[in-house]
């Protein structure tokens, strides 16, 4: 059963052109040129109930246009689309007490008061029962680890526990989907592995389908099944993520930090990867399919004087790009 | 598990729920509170003088029907009303600009609803917390508050009085969803308040012209009706005014209404 379908969807606007400087205020003025921009052109999507999707695209790509389209907070400028069989932007709060949504960027907890007065009002407003929501609030208070700081002003949180609380708040009347816009922008490399387990654990025992973009290749590969990455407002690639993995996840980048008195220059060759740059801090581009990172540092362990080491995905901006440009040379 | 939903009684417990949360939201704006209680009782004091003057310090004198108390008492309904009102056309503005916008928009909930909610929840707080310190100045100077069954009149028309300037703000507020910058057309607004709302002076010291016009505008009903009752009470009058104070929230709310589902079609959210 299908979660959401969209056919065509898409979105323009219209944004005001104004040339530089204080001759071209005053044009804009008695003159105001408009140019139409294109943020989404006509996305056709298909996810089906329980699947955990990956939203990707580089910044400006429609994202978030897409998904405050599928929400219902915007109204699209041609296409349909249809979420848990409502469409979104006709009945709004009808599909709200169906779909749970997490803005990285935009706080839903009330700023001056401690998180669980938020989630009293979010109880009310989706019109659970009394004795239901004390249930739920504390289950989702033990399996978030909320305890310590339930009772703590937001303002004096830390982000990760801030963020923590917030999806907490999102998955209190069970949604049946949600939307996660960058849930884990920001935080340290601990409190993301421990919200994505939170959100992995909720998609297991309650089959929530999860819908989300972000811009952190380790969110997509942890928590999710298939990728949808879009450019230009239109759909570029759509696959699994595991076949998305084998093919253009399978690169790591290895950044070293030379120990003084090391000649980058002399810096040797490694079976199944190349120097990316060659400097106080030199970067290794790994390919998995050739290699393994453990072989990789096992070669440079005694070769090369280094202080610190660290090994990352490579930003998706890059492995988008690389799709993009694996794409455009096979069009060719 | 969730209860029956979409019912009136729904929507009324939500808004009591935002209502209560909002209450004690404000609480932690307590600098907030003391700046605007200190510049009442500045702004207080000059009119006092200014009417002090030009009632030539004589108690019984009556000028178009007010005596230099109840005009002072007048001044304070009216000022406690206006600065009771939270500035909704800056929250609205800033919402769509910065995106928060989103937030309540996800929510199974009027966006209007909403704002009503809270706006009602921090004017009456206000509405009461200006009224005590208007009390501590205009006490000393012209005498106690004694207006009997006025006060019933003053609290029965402030209800509406409020409901039409969050009618009023909203329309303005949602200007917001179009053109993103509306500090122009609230200044407008906030004069058109000051002034034939009757904020500054009893509408009734208006030249006759002037108040033909008033009767067909939706500010005195903000401000003038209450203070004026409050001060000369007059069941007849309360009962037509309570009646137009309703017609006015019928087609205001109608105004709103299309507004918002306009702009809401035309709305461009900001931020990721």
């Amino acid at each position: 059963m299908l979660a959401l379908q969209t056919r065509k969807l898409g979105k323009s606007f219209r944004v005001k052109r104004k040339a530089a400087g204080l001759s071209g205020s005053f044009r804009a003025l008695w003159k105001p040129t408009w140019e139409t921009k294109e943020a989404v052109r006509g996305i056709d999507l298909d996810v089906r109930q329980g699947e955990t999707v990956a939203f990707l695209g580089p910044n400006g790509a429609g994202k978030s246009t897409t998904i405050k389209m599928l929400t219902g907070i915007l109204h699209p400028s041609y296409g349909e689309a249809e979420v848990l069989g409502l469409t979104p932007w006709k009945e709004r709060e009808r599909l709200a007490f169906r779909i749970g949504t997490v803005f990285g960027q935009k706080s839903q907890l009330w700023y001056h008061l401690p998180p669980i007065d938020t989630f009293e009002l979010i109880g009310r407003i989706y019109e659970l029962k009394r004795s239901d929501y004390g249930h739920r609030r504390d289950d989702l208070i033990e399996r978030f680890e909320l305890g310590p700081y339930l009772h703590t002003p937001v303002r004096k949180l830390s982000l990760g526990e801030r963020m923590r609380c917030e999806i907490a708040a999102s998955f209190l009347h069970r949604p049946q989907l949600l939307f996660m816009d960058e849930p884990t922008i920001g935080l340290d490399a601990v409190v993301k592995q421990r919200i994505r387990e939170l959100i992995r654990e909720r998609n297991r025992e309650e089959g929530t389908t999860v819908f989300l973009t972000s811009h952190d290749a380790g969110d997509v590969e942890s928590l999710c099944s298939r990728a949808v990455v879009i450019h230009h407002g239109g759909v570029l690639i759509d696959e699994p993520v595991e076949r998305m993995k084998r093919e253009v996840l399978s690169r790591k980048l290895v950044t070293l930090k030379l120990a003084e008195g090391f000649d980058a220059a002399t810096l040797p060759d490694i079976e199944g990867a190349c120097w990316e740059s060659r400097g106080g801090n030199c970067r290794l581009a790994v390919d998995l399919k050739l290699t393994t990172i453990e072989r990789v540092l096992g070669q440079l362990l005694g070769r090369v004087g280094f202080t610190d080491v660290n090994v990352e995905d490579p930003p998706l901006e890059e492995i988008i790009k690389h799709i993009y440009g694996m794409r455009e040379g096979a069009e060719r | 598990m969730i209860e029956e939903s979409g019912s009136r009684w729904a929507a009324g417990r939500k808004a009591a729920a935002v209502g209560r949360i909002a209450f004690r939201h404000q609480l932690a704006y307590k600098t907030d509170f003391a700046m605007r209680g200190f510049f009442l009782l500045f702004i207080l004091f000059v009119f006092i003088q200014l009417w002090s003057a030009a009632y030539g310090g004589d108690y019984e004198l009556v000028i178009s029907g007010f005596t230099l108390k109840q005009i002072v008492w007048y001044l304070v309904f009216t000022e406690a009303l206006t600065m009771a009102a939270p500035p909704l056309c800056s929250r609205i503005e800033e919402e769509v600009k910065n995106g928060d916008v989103a937030i309540r928009l996800i929510r199974p909930q009027s966006y209007v609803g909403y704002h009503f909610s809270v706006f009602a929840s921090e004017a009456l707080t206000r509405f009461a917390v200006h009224l005590l310190v208007g009390s501590a100045i205009a006490w000393p100077f012209v005498g106690p508050p004694a207006f009997g069954i006025g006060w019933l009149g003053l609290l029965a028309l402030s209800v509406g009085a409020l409901t039409v300037t969050f009618l009023l703000l909203m329309l303005v507020g949602l200007c917001a969803f179009w053109v993103e910058e509306t500090s122009g057309l609230y200044f407008v607004l906030q004069k058109l308040q000051f002034t034939i709302g009757g904020m500054l002076l009893p509408i009734d010291l208006m030249p006759e012209w002037l108040q033909r016009i008033c009767a067909w505008l939706p500010f005195q009903a903000a401000l003038y009706y209450p203070a004026k009752m409050a001060v000369h009470f007059d069941a007849a009058l309360l009962g037509r005014q309570l009646a137009i104070q309703i017609g006015w929230i019928v087609l205001l709310a109608l105004a709103v209404s299309q507004m918002y589902r306009r702009g809401v079609t035309k709305l461009h959210v900001n931020g990721g």
